[in-house]
């Protein structure tokens, strides 16, 4: 049996990562999170938001992942996500704009659609800057 | 012989048109690369989403442990194809080569073979509502003018309308008819059936060996979720593709026109010089007889 799994992440915008890793460990919708190692049994599910890492060469590496499908295969992981990004995608900047915009529209909100958006905008920033290991991440 | 005066005035009437000709091109060129990119972002997600549906529905499909639910029953079990759904996806605009008539071509041949006693017809682009219209056909959905960043609605659109009319039992099939995109230059007519899902027959003999997934939560859960995000996916990419191949054809017609206009005028300039040549030589003959006389 191989030692390595190749993890491919994609999504409808971009191919955004492809390589033999280690370890796999992303969240899931329903279920907190799954890690997988080589050799995992056939499994498909459904993709939460948050954050994945792999293991290469002894080092954690993070990804964004949000929404999508998660197929594993004995030596393989592949994710469909609705977006997903490396750390180097991730541009600070904005991401911390769109936070304090989502902090305002939270506060604003009239309906409890308004307010579950503005939730899902806010998490979706902190994800990221966690991601990206900017303190304001770190509360999430 | 046609005088100098109205040469000259095809030369730049012709020049005129090769310049309209070289604009469409360049334009065409843009909006090509616009889709083009969306295509090639968009090609290994769908390949790797069709890879998945492929592995996991057919794996299902012999576990007979599982009981796939409505909903993914409706994208699993073929039914007899009586009532079916076409999508035809030309273009709005023609000066675009053979691009429209190979795709209604293929149209009318799957028209003439297909067993369906009731169709409905959604037709995207102009050229498509009116190959409808000639053959009295009664469109369900028109989709004139989309742009590139409308595509989106229309697939959600024609993709929740297929499944819901699916559940009611209202079609038996998706098809679609569009131009696979194989270079700038080459367009492939394609029907291309998006559910009940066609299996390939090389992934179930390959895979047959391995254990079936488990589906997680549940079964029916991720296949209904799953599956309505797949005939989405392709939709999308059939549109795309058909884009990409709208002005990847326009640009080689245009290529095409500039070159005949240059040719055209090269030809015309030629007969102009002569007949100009041929009246110096006339007139100096007319002076040199008069002075030997």
């Amino acid at each position: 049996m191989s030692q390595t799994i190749k993890l491919e992440v994609v999504t409808p915008e971009r191919p955004v990562f492809s390589a033999e890793v280690a370890e796999v460990q992303f969240p899931t919708a329903a279920r907190g999170y799954y890690g997988i190692l080589p050799g995992h049994t056939p499994l498909m599910t459904e993709v939460g938001d948050g954050l994945l890492y792999y293991v290469q060469d002894g080092q954690k590496h993070w990804l964004t992942v949000f929404g999508g499908f998660a197929e594993v295969g004995p030596d393989r992981v592949t994710i469909l996500a609705r977006e997903s990004e490396t750390v180097d995608m991730i541009d600070l900047e904005r991401v911390e704009a769109d936070r304090q915009h989502a902090l305002k529209l939270l506060k604003e909100a009239q309906t409890e659609h308004d307010l579950a958006s503005a939730q899902a905008a806010l998490d979706a920033s902190l994800i990221r800057l966690q991601a990206a290991g900017h303190p304001a991440g770190h509360g999430f | 012989m046609a005088g100098l005066q109205d040469i000259r005035r095809r030369i730049r009437s012709v020049k005129n048109t090769q310049q309209v000709t070289k604009a469409m091109k360049m334009i065409s060129a843009v909006k090509l690369r616009k889709s083009q990119e969306r295509l090639v972002a968009l090609r290994p997600y769908a390949g790797k989403m069709m890879d998945v549906v492929q592995r996991v529905v057919g794996r299902i499909k012999g576990d007979s442990e599982i009981q796939p639910g409505p909903a993914a029953q409706a994208f699993l079990t073929p039914r007899e194809e009586k009532r079916i759904r076409v999508v035809l996806v030309a273009s709005d605009k023609g000066l675009c080569g053979g691009f429209n008539a190979n795709v209604l071509k293929a149209a009318t041949a799957f028209a003439t073979e297909t067993q369906a006693e009731i169709v409905h017809l959604d037709v995207v682009g102009k050229r498509a509502a009116e190959w409808a219209r000639k053959r009295k056909l009664t469109a369900t959905g028109e989709y004139l003018n989309i742009p590139l960043a409308g595509f989106q609605r229309v697939v959600t659109e024609i993709s929740e309308g297929a499944a819901a009319q699916y559940h009611a039992g209202e079609i038996d099939a998706l098809y679609v008819i569009y131009n696979y995109f194989n270079s700038p230059v080459a367009q492939t007519p394609t029907v291309f059936k998006v559910f009940p899902m066609e299996l390939d027959r090389r992934t179930e003999s390959r895979e047959a060996a391995e254990v079936p997934h488990l589906l997680e939560p549940d079964p029916n859960a991720v296949l209904e979720t799953l599956l309505p995000r797949f005939v989405e996916t392709e939709l999308l990419r059939n549109l795309l593709e058909s884009s990409a191949s709208e002005h990847g054809a326009r640009m080689a017609a245009m290529d095409k026109a500039s070159n005949n206009a240059g040719e055209m005028i090269a030809k015309l300039t030629l007969t102009m010089n002569k007949i100009r040549q041929a009246s110096i030589t006339n007139q100096i003959i007319e002076i040199v007889s008069g002075a030997n006389a």
